[in-house]
């Protein structure tokens, strides 16, 4: 039988290269599940696990000491907890964007990326709660940011953002790990059937909720993951929108904006996206999945990066223009500090790496190559985080009355939460590739199918 | 190959699904419950004195007025407890030798203050004031229950946030005229609607439910 | 809202930001350094906890049980007999004195149950009129300080007090037998009380030949030289600053102590409003406190401003009727004409103007012929007995530097056997050239009274645990002479032995108690009929009335001031110029520690410097010229050579410092046992000269290649010309009165206003900076009315300070004659406060009376209430300032204010526990709070009653009538946050001849 590859003249590139069929498939996903765990597996989860005891020492030292172990001050109030949680709920947002709204689009690229995508939004989103609860001064209150009756008579402040993003980051959470659970079901049922020790057998035969593959079961699956794809989709406005009320519903200049919503949904599918790539690029290689997660789903990756890119730099644009347009002092100056403060560097890194670096996915031959691509999303990466510093700490730190005007400077528990926080998604991710297929192998398969057809059709005509 | 579960998994799991669903919700509404319940509140706790001092004696049977031991309750936050030399003031007289006293007589003698129990404990952030209350018509026994019944005080109001705001939002029921305050039996009488109406003017009760009024 | 730069730039000058950035030289990269200093890990506390712990110790608020409302079952101790006169959880008030520099400031005593919490100046007293200063705020936290001296010492073993009283007795009885006393010998702490000067007569009786010294480092004996000069008799002066139209100030910060500061200031800024408007000129070197408040201000190197008297004179003299001043100008002969001789003329005329209704002061610091000028001028001008009276002087020691170096001259003579040290750690504030700590050892029997076991303590033989001033029976002498009885709120807590039995036992008095040797003393000096109805009087007064020093008549007799002209213009001949590699060196008191004995006091060592709003350090403060000249910036540690001595120091870099001269800031570097002043700052003394106390040339700067990071907590200087602290010319208010009109009143909204005037207050706080002094008294008195934390050097660095109430000091026109003002700033309390909504549970709400209400104990710290905050007044509680505190600390709380934990907001809350308890009084009383009964804090602490609160509900308080003022703005109106607190426009009178 004839490759998908070059079904399409105008299209070489392919979603699935090479000579395939459902075997060969089947092999390719779920052997790195099947091997013997590797060693580079062991080095690289052991580095996760420090990781996360940093993390884990931070933890505690902001519990014991208090905010004061981190280097926020007055006027600095909010500073390294903040960026973070912003910088990995943007992170959260490929998962959703690309299986739900994709989905409902039924784009064909996305059936070999979205399990990757929708883990990764798990781990961002798990990642990113943390922050809210560790910021508090005092976390151990933190249900009083759930409205319910009480002793006191007293609800949550409705008017302010925060109780706000308790709901709808927890929200987010649900959703997509419903999601991700309904897509994984008849993988586990594979896997279950497949496995040879019995103990895996049991344990994935749990999960997959005695999954027989029926076509009745197929039927009621399509349709859950249809509903929950649908309910998916405004989850990924809505959640980014609410955190970047965060800022839009005061009155500091650089925060005060109406153009905050879209711009930060934007630039959370940016970095977002960013993340899939960087990971990605790698598992494939190490993990043999370059003929299912083929050049063809990297070089549109890198469109929807161009793409966002382009719309964060008119965000960056607009803020600017509405800075000058505004006529207003404060305004005007928190823009000139930005570009020539103390903490210019900053601002000019963002530029670089989110509006700049981006542009050379013009160039098709740079879309389709693997290092190039990783390098960027690298930098994206690093440029969406200095870009929610710059909003948070640089606008705080000189605002209206300049005698309270001041710098801000990390502590080594700034940095253990930062570096923590990745080092954890690291490791979950690890153990993520190592006992679950990071490709959705049924839909895979059912894509080959579709691809054959069409192939069919195409030669038939 | 042998099945993999037999039959009874799918209740089993099922039940295991319902459990892990439950567990939480349960938990959280005993919490709920619990603190609301008199276990955290602290009402109707026998709480043990260094000395017996009955109330239901000096109240009751001797119809002595609250004022006259917890002296600065019309005049301080504090109603105050009263010094010992308040106490060997009658003592001195009567039951002098009565070993119920012995505790009393001899920290009076030696000056060592008498060790008292706090019964009614408010957070260290409530600022309470006694005085504008007995000043505005509140009734000892409206807070403090009846104290002329008790043998040992005992808190019999749950003393949260939302009990006090209840009555600092619709005080009228809970007035009575000034120079009733200290009195373990008044009731209204006649239109108590009215009458209720007519204190709040007479004795000029404006209630304020501001934070600062009880938090500083 | 106003469009930038419409109005008002103070009196059109441009505005500057801070030096760095004035400079232009590569700011960014400076301010980098600033900010990331190397090694700066050692700041982060999650390290550095204990060492922070340990700075603290002494100055932690009391530890809060967390939030939890079940706490471990709790006590009540009642009395076994109630004191008379105490209703349990109401404060009673005590009426008492603090000296300072030998003068007292009466005080007001607020006590819970016998705990005194809180001091407030006492209106009817002469030199407090009610107000009080940052050192008697400060006093209670130094009555309570665990570091105090507490047990009675011979060469460091403990021995009993009565062990003492044996051994001197013993001592005294030997030398009174062999030859009266003659090695006996007296240091004292300054003071004028009555009992002192009876028991040194009575002493002088017992032992003939033995003698009294004072000492007291920033004492003023230039001063009284100065009077003998002019008047040829010896008297004090009282200003009164309210009948001044004009007034030359020659280096004389009379709004700072060791004068009668609180009373100068109250009269000073009086005159500072539109109607009555006076006129300041301010010869001085650094810029101080009175510098700030001038119309026209003169930098000179102090060694200039003689010289500048001198050239007054002789231009004075041109004026119509003044030419009785002739013999002293022809004195100083011809003078080389100075390059601000305009600078004479105008201030020649100005005065000759205002005849009767002007003063001419000098300061401690100048020379005896500068002092006697200004009298000189005084009297020809027609002012004494108009705006300034000589009083007999109120009797005291001679206590200045002279008076030190005699008695070192004594013990190097070996004349001393026995001295008896009761001034404030000497051997730590004496000149380094006396080398007075080898001088005290080598005494025989030393005796050392003192608070703690510092410098002085080491070297004597006895050292002995003074009562605090609030522990102990005493008397003193008010600024005019008044007496005081002082007396104690609670019995010494660390065993303090009282000055009064220390002094009494050397006359054999060592079985009577204070109180009875006070008591005894003013029964025998006075009326015996009535005394204790006369006795209850004066304590209840805090004063005993009519007792203040009687005016003397004098007129000029410049006979000895011409010839001590002469002379100096002799000496002259001989002298150098100063070159430029040598600068001159400037001594100065400390705004915050005084002379070092306030050091370990947390509360001042955390004060920004009303100047240079550095805390925790004292600085070499250099002009910037000169600062450019020796290409130094803030933070250069530099070593400072002077008469062979040499110390080093960081520099601050002080706009207005007169250039080629470097001020040195007295008081810190303490090497004592206190642990919170050990360490802070460098020891100035340590260059001190017996020979030119004051200033001297010759001073050599070295850079070093250090850095010593100062905790500056306002960095930024310019108000990057927005309509902040508003400053401009009296003629300009007044040709457009109506100027103000858009930074006040009602901004554009979308929502109708809460309308506040239905409810029965509303209130409301005025800011008048015409009269703000920025001494920043209520800074501290808030920070002891409110249980305000310490947060120490490491965390003002991460700029987290703690105080509820800031002062912002603003520069503006030149870097080297720039225009400051000072502008208190708290929260304002604003009724559409942008706070409020962005708290996620409601922690922070508004009050029906308009306040802005801050709940603790709701508050979970998410910190968003300070993020949208314009004015950035709150303050969070990063760590737990509050906990590990020592007993006798948690003592000092006000009962009546929350402690704060960690993890929560805190901030201004108008004294909301004031106004609670005025409420209910006057509720219970069937009345409303009268307007003034109810002041806050820091309102009741300022001397120059710039603040004043009250309700806008009633149109006939004070605080409704300034919100009605021509010269009233909100402090970013723009934003349309309708603040609470109005801001009332700085006025200022300058002289159109300078213009």
């Amino acid at each position: 039988m004839q490759p998908a590859a070059s079904a399409d003249p105008l299209d070489p590139l392919p979603l699935i290269a090479g000579r395939q069929d459902s075997d060969s498939l089947t092999r390719i996903i779920f052997t790195p599940v099947w091997e013997k765990t590797r060693r580079g597996w062991w080095f690289l989860f052991l580095l996760g696990l420090a990781g996360t005891g940093l993390l884990t020492a931070a933890i505690t030292v902001t519990f014991k000491e208090g905010i004061g172990s981190w280097g926020n001050n007055m006027p600095v109030a909010w500073a390294f907890g903040i960026t973070d949680f912003v910088w990995w709920i943007g992170i959260g947002h490929a998962g959703t964007l690309i299986s739900a709204i994709l989905l409902l689009f039924q784009q064909k690229w996305r059936n070999s990326i979205n399990r990757f995508a929708e883990t990764m939004t798990l781990f961002a989103v798990m990642c990113a709660g943390m922050f809210p609860v560790l910021h508090l001064g005092r976390p151990w209150f933190a249900y009083w940011l759930v409205p319910y009756p009480n002793r006191m008579t007293i609800w949550p402040q409705f008017k302010s953002a925060l109780p706000w993003d308790v709901v709808a980051v927890s929200t987010y959470f649900t959703v997509s790990l419903l999601f991700w659970y309904v897509g994984l079901v008849p993988d586990f049922a594979s896997l279950r059937d497949a496995s040879y020790s019995r103990l895996k057998r049991i344990v994935y035969g749990i999960f997959a909720l005695g999954w027989r593959g029926s076509s009745r079961q197929w039927h009621h699956h399509k349709i859950a993951y249809l509903l929950l794809g649908g309910l998916a989709t405004p989850l990924v406005v809505s959640v980014h929108t609410i955190v970047s009320f965060d800022f839009a519903i005061s009155q500091l200049p650089g925060w005060h904006t109406t153009l905050f919503p879209p711009y930060f949904v934007a630039g959370a599918i940016f970095s977002g996206f960013a993340m899939v790539l960087t990971l990605i690029i790698p598992a494939r290689r190490i993990l043999g999945l370059e003929e299912i997660i083929t050049l063809k789903h990297i070089d549109n990756m890198n469109k929807v990066v161009l793409a966002t890119s382009m719309m964060v730099g008119y965000g960056y644009l607009m803020e600017t223009f509405i800075g000058w347009y505004s006529a207003d002092k404060y305004e005007l100056f928190s823009v000139a500090n930005r570009m020539f403060g103390p903490f210019a560097y900053m601002f000019w890194l963002l530029i670089l790496c989110n509006v700049l670096a981006p542009q050379v996915f013009w160039s098709r031959k740079i879309r389709t190559n693997v290092v190039a691509t990783w390098i960027v999303s690298i930098l994206v990466n690093v440029g969406m985080w200095s870009e929610r510093f710059v909003i948070v700490v640089v606008s705080l730190h000189r605002d209206f009355l300049p005698s309270s005007w001041a710098m801000y400077k990390p502590t080594w528990v700034d940095f253990g939460l930062l570096f923590g926080t990745i080092s954890f998604f690291g490791t979950l991710f690890l153990l993520f590739l190592r006992f679950l297929p990071a490709i959705s192998a049924t839909e895979t398969k059912e894509l080959y199918k579709e691809l054959s057809e069409e192939h069919a059709e195409a030669t038939a005509a | 190959m042998s099945a993999l579960f037999p039959r009874s998994s799918n209740t089993v799991f099922r039940v295991v699904v319902l459990v892990l669903l439950a567990t939480p919700l349960i938990a959280l509404g005993t919490l709920y419950a619990y603190s609301y319940s008199p276990f955290y509140t602290g009402q109707y706790s026998q709480i043990q004195q260094v000395v017996q001092f009955d109330h239901r004696h000096h109240v009751w049977d001797d119809g002595i007025d609250c004022r006259y031991c917890h002296q600065s309750v019309e005049r301080s936050p504090s109603a105050g407890l009263p010094s010992t030399s308040v106490c060997m003031g009658c003592h001195e007289q009567i039951w002098n030798k009565s070993p119920l006293l012995d505790e009393v007589r001899a920290r009076y003698f030696t000056d060592r203050a008498i060790p008292w129990s706090r019964v009614h404990r408010l957070p260290y952030f409530v600022y309470f004031n006694h005085s504008i209350h007995v000043n505005k018509g509140v009734g000892c026994v409206t807070c403090h229950g009846r104290v002329d019944r008790m043998a040992h005080v005992e808190q019999v109001a749950p003393l949260t946030m939302g009990w006090c705001v209840d009555c600092h939002r619709d005080p009228e029921s809970q007035l009575r005229p000034v120079e009733e305050v200290t009195s373990m039996t008044w009731a209204p009488s006649g239109d108590r609607p009215q009458l209720a109406h007519e204190l709040m003017k007479k004795n000029d009760v404006h209630t304020r439910i501001s934070c600062t009024t009880c938090h500083r | 809202m106003s469009s930038s730069g419409s109005w008002p730039e103070p009196s059109g000058e441009r505005q500057w930001r801070s030096i760095e950035e004035r400079e232009g030289s590569a700011e960014l990269r400076a301010a980098l350094e600033r900010e990331f200093p190397a090694g700066a890990a050692e700041l982060s506390d999650g390290i550095d906890r204990r060492s922070f712990i340990q700075l603290l110790g002494a100055s932690l608020a009391a530890s809060a049980v967390g939030a939890c409302t079940s706490a471990p079952a709790e006590r009540i101790l009642p009395y076994t007999r109630q004191p008379v006169g105490l209703t349990p959880g109401n404060p009673l008030h005590f009426a008492t004195a603090l000296s300072l520099g030998g003068r007292a400031t009466g005080v007001l005593a607020t006590s819970w149950e016998g705990r005194p919490t809180k001091l407030e100046g006492n209106p009817l007293h002469p030199s407090s009129q009610g107000s009080s200063g940052v050192f008697e705020q400060a006093a209670l936290l130094q009555l309570y300080d665990p570091q105090r001296a507490r047990l009675v010492k011979q060469r460091g073993t403990p021995r009993a007090w009565k062990t003492f009283l044996l051994d001197a007795s013993l001592r005294l009885s030997a030398s009174a037998k062999k030859d009266q006393g003659a090695g006996l010998r007296f240091l004292l702490e300054p003071n004028a009380s009555p009992f002192v000067a009876d028991f040194r007569t009575r002493m002088a009786q017992a032992y003939r030949n033995a003698r009294f010294y004072g000492y007291d480092p920033l004492a003023d004996d230039n001063g009284p030289r100065g009077v003998q000069l002019a008047f040829g008799q010896p008297s004090d002066v009282q200003w009164d600053f309210s009948k001044a139209d004009v007034v030359v100030s020659l280096d004389g910060d009379f709004l700072q102590p060791p004068g009668p500061h609180l009373r100068h200031a109250r009269a000073f800024s009086q005159r500072r409003e539109p109607a009555r408007l006076n006129r300041l000129y301010s010869i001085e070197s650094t810029l101080t406190i009175t510098g700030m408040m001038a119309d026209h201000r003169l930098r000179l190197r102090p060694s200039e401003i003689q010289l500048f008297a001198l050239e007054l004179v002789q231009e004075l003299v041109q004026q119509p009727g003044l030419s009785s001043l002739s013999g002293v100008s022809q004195a100083s002969g011809q003078l080389a004409r100075s390059e601000h001789l305009k600078w004479v003329k105008a201030v020649a005329s100005d005065l000759a103007r205002h005849r009767g209704r002007s003063i001419v002061i000098a300061g401690p610091s100048q020379p005896p012929i500068v002092h006697g000028l200004a009298h000189a001028i005084n009297a020809v001008l027609g002012n004494l007995g108009q705006t300034l009276q000589l009083i007999r002087p109120v009797a005291g020691v001679e206590s200045g530097v002279a008076s030190l170096s005699a008695l070192a001259d004594e013990i190097k003579q070996g004349a001393v056997e026995m001295l008896v040290i009761t001034a404030r750690n000497p051997v730590y504030s004496a000149p380094a050239d006396l080398d007075f700590g080898k001088r005290v050892a080598s005494v025989p029997d030393s005796i050392y009274h003192g608070l703690y076991e510092d410098e002085t303590w080491e070297k004597v033989q006895w050292g002995i645990p003074a009562a605090h001033p609030l522990e102990t029976w005493s008397d003193a002498r008010a600024h005019d002479g008044t007496v005081s009885i002082v007396q104690p709120l609670i019995a010494p807590l660390f065993n303090g032995i009282p000055e009064v039995e220390l002094l009494a036992s050397f006359l054999g008095v060592i079985d009577k108690s204070a109180h009875q040797i006070l008591r005894e003393f003013w029964i025998e000096h006075g009326p015996a009929a009535a005394f204790e109805q006369r006795w209850e009087r004066w304590l209840a007064d805090g004063f005993i009335a009519n007792t203040a020093s009687p005016s003397v008549q004098a007129a000029l007799r410049p006979d000895s001031l011409i010839s001590a002209i002469r002379d100096w213009v002799k000496e002259q001949q001989g002298q150098v110029r100063s070159t430029p590699d040598t600068l001159e060196v400037n001594f100065v008191g400390d705004y915050k520690v005084y002379d070092g004995r306030f050091a370990n006091n947390a509360w001042l060592q955390e004060l920004p410097n009303p100047i240079t709003k550095v805390t925790w350090d004292n600085a070499a403060l250099i002009s910037p010229a000169t600062a450019r000249r020796l290409g130094l910036e803030r933070d250069d540690v530099v070593l400072l050579q002077y008469r062979g001595r040499q110390i080093e120091a960081p520099v601050y870099v002080l706009p207005g410092h007169a250039d080629d001269t470097v001020s040195l800031p007295l008081g810190y570097g303490r090497s004592g046992a206190e642990s919170v002043a050990r360490g802070v700052g460098f020891n100035a003394f340590a260059l001190r000269h017996s020979a030119a106390p004051w200033f001297d040339r010759g001073l050599i700067v070295k850079k070093l290649s250090r850095k010593h990071k100062l905790a500056v907590t306002h960095d930024h200087w310019a108000m990057e010309g927005r309509d902040l602290a508003i400053q401009y010319a009296v003629e300009r208010f007044e040709k457009e009165p109506n100027a103000l009109e858009q930074l006040r009143g009602p901004t554009e909204t979308l929502y109708n206003p809460v309308n506040f005037d239905r409810e029965q207050y509303k209130w409301a706080m005025a800011i008048d900076l015409s009269r703000c002094i920025g001494c920043s008294a209520c800074v501290v008195a808030c920070q002891a009315e409110n249980n305000i934390p310490v947060v120490g050097k490491v965390n003002v660095l991460k700029s987290r300070e703690m105080h509820w109430l800031r002062i912002d000091r603003y520069f503006s026109g030149t870097l080297e004659d720039p225009a400051v003002i000072t502008q208190p700033v708290a929260c304002v309390h604003c009724e559409k406060a942008p706070c409020e909504y962005v708290c996620p549970v409601n922690a922070t709400v508004h009050s029906d009376e308009g306040l802005n209400e801050m709940v603790y104990n709701r508050c979970v710290g998410t910190r968003y209430c300070s993020n949208n905050c314009p004015y950035k007044v709150r303050r969070f509680n990063y760590l737990h300032y509050t906990q590990n505190k020592p007993k006798s600390e948690r003592m000092l709380m006000n009962p009546d204010v929350t402690v704060r934990a960690r993890g929560v907001m805190e901030k201004c809350t108008y004294c909301v526990q004031r106004i609670e308890r005025a409420r209910i009084q006057s509720r219970i009383e069937g009345r409303a709070i009268r307007d003034g009964e109810l002041t806050t804090a820091c309102q009741q602490a300022c001397p120059a009653q710039a603040i004043t609160f009250g309700s806008l509900n009633d149109a006939n308080s004070a605080v409704a009538r300034l919100h009605r003022d021509q010269r009233r703005y909100d402090l970013l109106h723009e934003l349309g946050t309708l603040p609470r607190t109005a801001y009332l426009a700085r006025v200022k009178n300058p002289n159109p001849e300078l213009a």
